[in-house]
């Protein structure tokens, strides 16, 4: 494929932590390793942070208030005109617009532009959905994609409720290597050892499940513990459970992403209690990578990574005694870990960001298809024709 | 002029308006059907070319090898209207291949099994873009205004191909 000159539009933050960032972050850098030219368009909150070169800043973003969450996002007259001429002096071949359904940069990119444009749709828990709510006004500027991706079938299903519209799938992808190549740590290194990533005082994130199954698996494996991170107070909340359990539980706090991809190495198992609201499970895939063997509840977005149960066991969603059960089986079974292990490495491999920019650059090229290039639209009023 | 003649006026400008942003909405889509069917167009031929090289190349029975070569024959010189029949026959053929790539007695060509799987998958992408803007054009000329003033002038209503579900 011939080398490109992409602009990609990021709606949220720059500077504040998010899923969305983190993909454009990791997929622009592996289009650069490829030789491609990219230029990120994102608002940001404090200029002196940004460190790439290749990005630019839109302006300072606002906060709105979207079902209860905060969206740091940017729009309104002068950020439209930073976005015509962001557009006009890029020179692109292609644009690639992130979430380009809510009231964000990414949509007035869409409106703004003609020419090869790809739109990646994040958004996928119920809760969100409400943002995409003026659907038959955004209609006309959405349907200018040229080709849309979904992060996940959820994601997909979201975006067919509300635009009737199809997309295709490609996962979020991971530094696979990172994970795989960790080093663990050796006091986390324990036998019998479980691990639980996330905000664990949300109920939906299912910590509770697993809590509730630990009594029944301390009976038969007398040395078990669970290891524990991400933000939360982790003192308030062992202040509930039963005294018995507390010596069996190890808060870490929140992990930067190389403690992270260490403690899924020294773990046994990593446990993914989820009761529901997952579109993807990210998580699931880089303890995959790392090779640990995973036990996850069977809703659906965990079913398709764990591929129905055969690179990772499933138990029965909100049912810790079906969950005590799995752990049980395989805590006995080394053999059994071990297979787990090597074919969940092999699984993960798909979400690697080189499988998944390679699929992206795929529908790169052919949304340019047409020969065009990316222009604006007021070029070609027939006034403003030169 | 009073001011019933100014409504008139802004309502006729305004009609006109959404007539002639509907007519480039509708344009964008005909020529975007376009693009995404030359695309899966040549993605197809392609596809034939590759059969007709497997078979070529490799010492599977004389059986499947006519019935390969055979579909990939006809699919490359299908015309319109028997296009979408050729192309399913040839996924169901190009299925034998991959039921039998596994097979250790067998010669195979590994290149162009990996360029086979290639193109199969990006079909399969192509396919998709294909439908979607198939669709949305479809659903924009059902529009009564688009229907009312004819805005799709002559160009042909765009169709899917029956293969190109068999293909998802």
């Amino acid at each position: 494929m011939k080398k490109i000159k992409i602009g990609m539009v990021c709606p949220y933050g720059w500077d504040s932590p998010g899923g969305v960032q983190t993909h454009i972050r990791e997929l622009t850098r592996h289009l650069l390793d490829e030789g491609h030219q990219v230029s990120v368009f994102a608002p940001v909150t404090n200029e002196e942070s940004i460190q790439e070169d290749w990005l630019v800043n839109a302006g300072k973003p606002i906060s709105i208030p979207v079902n209860g969450s905060v969206a740091r996002v940017l729009f309104g007259p002068i950020a439209s005109s930073r976005v015509k001429q962001w557009i006009a002096q890029g020179d692109f071949d292609l644009l690639h617009l992130h979430e380009p359904a809510i009231p964000s940069l990414s949509l007035l990119a869409c409106s703004a532009a003609t020419g090869p444009m790809v739109g990646t749709f994040h958004v996928s828990s119920p809760k969100q959905k409400a943002i995409y709510a003026i659907g038959p006004i955004l209609e006309p500027i959405v349907e200018k994609l040229t080709a849309r991706i979904a992060v996940s079938e959820s994601a997909r299903k979201t975006l067919k409720e509300h635009f009737d519209t199809d997309a295709v799938v490609i996962p979020n992808g991971i530094e696979g290597a990172q994970y795989a190549n960790a080093q663990p740590t050796i006091h986390w290194r324990n036998p019998n050892t479980l691990g639980f990533i996330g905000r664990f005082e949300e109920p939906r994130k299912g910590l509770q499940v697993l809590l509730a199954a630990l009594p029944i698996i301390a009976r038969f494996i007398p040395d078990v513990r669970i290891l524990i991170a991400g933000p939360g107070d982790g003192d308030e909340f062992i202040k509930g459970l039963d005294v018995g359990l507390r010596n069996r539980i190890v808060f870490l706090g929140f992990l930067t992403d190389q403690e992270k991809a260490s403690l899924l190495k020294s773990i046994d198992i990593y446990v993914a209690p989820n009761t529901g609201g997952e579109s993807f499970g990210i998580i699931l895939t880089e303890a995959l990578s790392a090779g640990t063997p995973v036990v996850a509840s069977d809703i659906p977005a965990f079913k398709a990574v764990l591929e129905n149960g055969d690179a990772g066991l499933l138990f029965k969603n909100e049912d810790s005694s079906d969950l005590a059960k799995v752990l049980i089986g395989l805590l006995r079974d080394s053999e059994k870990q071990k297979q787990l292990s090597n074919r969940g490495k092999l699984s993960s491999q798909k979400y690697d960001w080189q499988v998944v920019a390679e699929q992206i650059l795929t529908v790169y090229e052919m949304a340019m298809a047409g020969n065009e290039k990316v222009g604006l639209i007021s070029d070609n009023r027939f006034w403003n024709r030169r | 002029m009073n001011l019933n003649q100014i409504v008139i006026a802004a309502l006729v400008l305004l009609i006109l308006w959404y007539l002639t942003f509907l007519a480039s909405r509708l344009d964008r889509l005909h020529h975007r059907v376009e693009t995404s069917w030359a695309t899966l167009d040549s993605l197809l031929q392609k596809r034939a070319a590759i059969a007709t090289e497997i078979v070529r190349e490799s010492n599977i029975d004389p059986a499947t090898a006519f019935l390969i070569s055979n579909a990939a024959h006809s699919a490359r010189d299908a015309g319109i209207a028997g296009r979408s029949e050729a192309e399913s026959v040839l996924s169901e053929a190009l299925k034998m291949i991959q039921e039998i790539a596994y097979d250790e007695t067998l010669e195979l060509p590994s290149e162009l099994l990996i360029e086979l799987s290639d193109i199969t998958s990006k079909i399969r992408l192509a396919i998709n873009l294909h439908l979607e803007s198939v669709n949305s054009a479809r659903n924009l000329r059902n529009k009564i205004f688009i229907r009312l003033f004819r805005l799709a002038g002559k160009a042909p209503l765009p169709v899917k191909y029956s293969f190109e579900d068999d293909a998802l």
